[in-house]
């Protein structure tokens, strides 16, 4: 009885301390997922330039095309199953939808108008396609990138056609795609 | 932070015209300034000024591997008698299209060949054509690094990846700039800040993020590309700009002449040398033909902070 009494008690008082604990912001809980997610991508990519190093400065360009090519295609190997999504995650995939349509309504006619001229459009991407080398490498606007989750120094966030991506920049390669990002340039 | 020049002394030889412009620098209006290619053909480079002084040459969106370039490589080259500049400084989009190793070939090497044989170095910022992995590429002397800084004796040249401004850059940028003592502080990376062009025009997200930096240490000159034209800026809060995005390509009739223009051509292929002196930076612009389009001296702002005599050469 005694027991029962204080088990009782105890629930009761670990509901009352749940209840006064700050609610998680979801936007920072995102984050907190994304960066792991992409923490584990770079143990990955870790691995596989034990394997592929670093290119050294040369004046062979055939050599960095190489390492590059190499890279890109050992790193899309070891994610065979990559999927749109998967390294964005879903809530993330919220907040930089929400994040970049922001941006985008704060922008004058003129400076849409003039990143519609910068960024390629007509483009089918995947995830684990190179990136096309023919086209321009559009970024993130630097008003914008200041609003997105830093990424380490091998990974990059650039707007293509309606897609906002993530990149390997060393290797070429598409590791992450959100599409629908930018509106229709029929609008 | 330092002071804007009081008035800027510019004595300018645009295509025929010649004028002495004494301006009170940033405010005032523009005036008809936009002028068409010059049509003689002699090529009219005036030596340097001042001993000791800093020279380099300024070429911008280059790498078409067309005849355009290699007849402005070969102005380039030929201007090098008159004017032995040390180093030449690319202001991005070093090689348009595919990036094959023929293509560093024929977009680079071919076109400079006279000068690289001479062992004149160039200093490659990244444009928005350019794959991020040119950084490798050693004759674009980047150590590596999508964004560095090198001096070259009383100058440090900041060279930024403005296609990718990420806080880890500007972080970099502020704490490089806080510890430079350099007489001379010169920015250049591929998208103006500033610009009159009809296509583009002012990069006003990238100005946010990176001129309260340029003020706050005193940064002296600003060079861009992406434009493909050759634009003089009125100074901007103290800076002096240029953009020289017309050394391979050409965007004819893009200049829309307004309150920032100070100069421009965009009918015709173009390139800059410049020397950093003790107190002022001489430069001039050369059309392909070797004709020049557009000279000055800009004085060095007034910096209570700035070391008042130059250092010795080093570099890097």
């Amino acid at each position: 009885m005694v027991r029962s009494l204080v088990v009782l008690g105890f629930t009761l008082f670990s509901i009352h301390v749940a209840a006064q604990q700050p609610p998680v912001n979801p936007v920072a809980q995102s984050m907190v997922d994304f960066h792991k997610r992409v923490d584990e991508y770079m143990k990955l990519r870790a691995a596989i330039t034990k394997k592929i190093p670093e290119v050294k400065e040369t004046g062979d360009p055939a050599k960095i095309s190489a390492r590059e090519q190499a890279l890109g295609e050992a790193i899309a190997a070891a994610r065979p199953a990559a999927k749109p999504g998967d390294l964005f995650g879903p809530d993330m995939s919220v907040y930089l939808k929400k994040t970049l349509a922001e941006d985008w309504k704060s922008r004058s006619p003129a400076d849409r108008k003039a990143l519609f001229e910068e960024i390629p459009n007509g483009l089918q991407l995947k995830v684990n396609q190179p990136y096309p080398t023919t086209i321009p490498l559009v970024s993130a606007p630097a008003k914008l990138l200041a609003e997105l989750p830093m990424l380490p120094e091998a990974l990059e966030y650039r707007l293509v056609d309606r897609y906002f991506l993530l990149r390997d920049r060393d290797a070429n390669l598409i590791l992450d795609v959100l599409p629908g990002v930018l509106p229709s340039r029929t609008r | 932070m330092r002071t804007a020049p009081a008035v800027l002394a510019a004595a300018l030889s645009v295509s025929g015209l010649t004028y002495v412009a004494a301006t009170p620098a940033p405010t005032r209006a523009a005036s008809g300034v936009v002028q068409q290619a010059p049509q003689a053909a002699s090529s009219q480079v005036a030596p340097p000024r001042e001993p000791g002084s800093v020279r380099f040459a300024v070429i911008g969106d280059t790498g078409t591997g067309t005849s355009s370039q290699y007849e402005v490589g070969a102005q380039l080259t030929k201007s090098h008698q008159s004017f032995p500049f040390e180093f030449v400084i690319m202001l991005g989009d070093n090689i348009y299209g595919s990036e094959r190793p023929q293509d560093f070939v024929n977009k680079f090497e071919k076109p400079y060949k006279t000068l690289l044989d001479a062992k004149v170095p160039f200093y490659a910022a990244l444009g928005n054509h350019d794959d991020p992995t040119q950084r490798y590429y050693k004759p674009f002397n980047m150590n590596g690094e999508r964004y560095y800084t090198f001096a070259k004796g009383s100058a440090r040249f900041f060279v930024l990846d403005s296609n990718y401004m990420d806080q880890a850059q500007l972080k970099w940028l502020e704490d490089q700039l806080s510890r430079a003592t350099d007489r001379w502080k010169i920015a250049y990376f591929h998208h103006p800040l500033y610009s009159s062009g009809e296509k583009h025009g002012s990069e006003v997200d990238l100005r946010t993020q990176v001129e309260p930096l340029f003020m706050k240490y005193g940064v002296d000159v600003v060079f861009a590309g992406h434009e493909h034209f050759y634009e003089r800026i009125r100074p901007q809060n103290g800076i002096y700009y240029f953009i020289e995005g017309g050394s391979a390509k050409l965007r004819k009739g893009d200049i829309r002449k307004g309150p920032l223009t100070a100069a421009g051509l965009d009918t015709d292929f173009t390139f800059m040398l410049a020397e950093l002196g003790k107190d002022a930076m001489q430069f001039q612009v050369l059309s392909r033909a070797g004709k020049p389009i557009d000279s000055g001296t800009l004085p060095l702002a007034e910096d209570p902070k700035r070391p008042a005599e130059s250092k010795p050469p080093s570099v890097r």
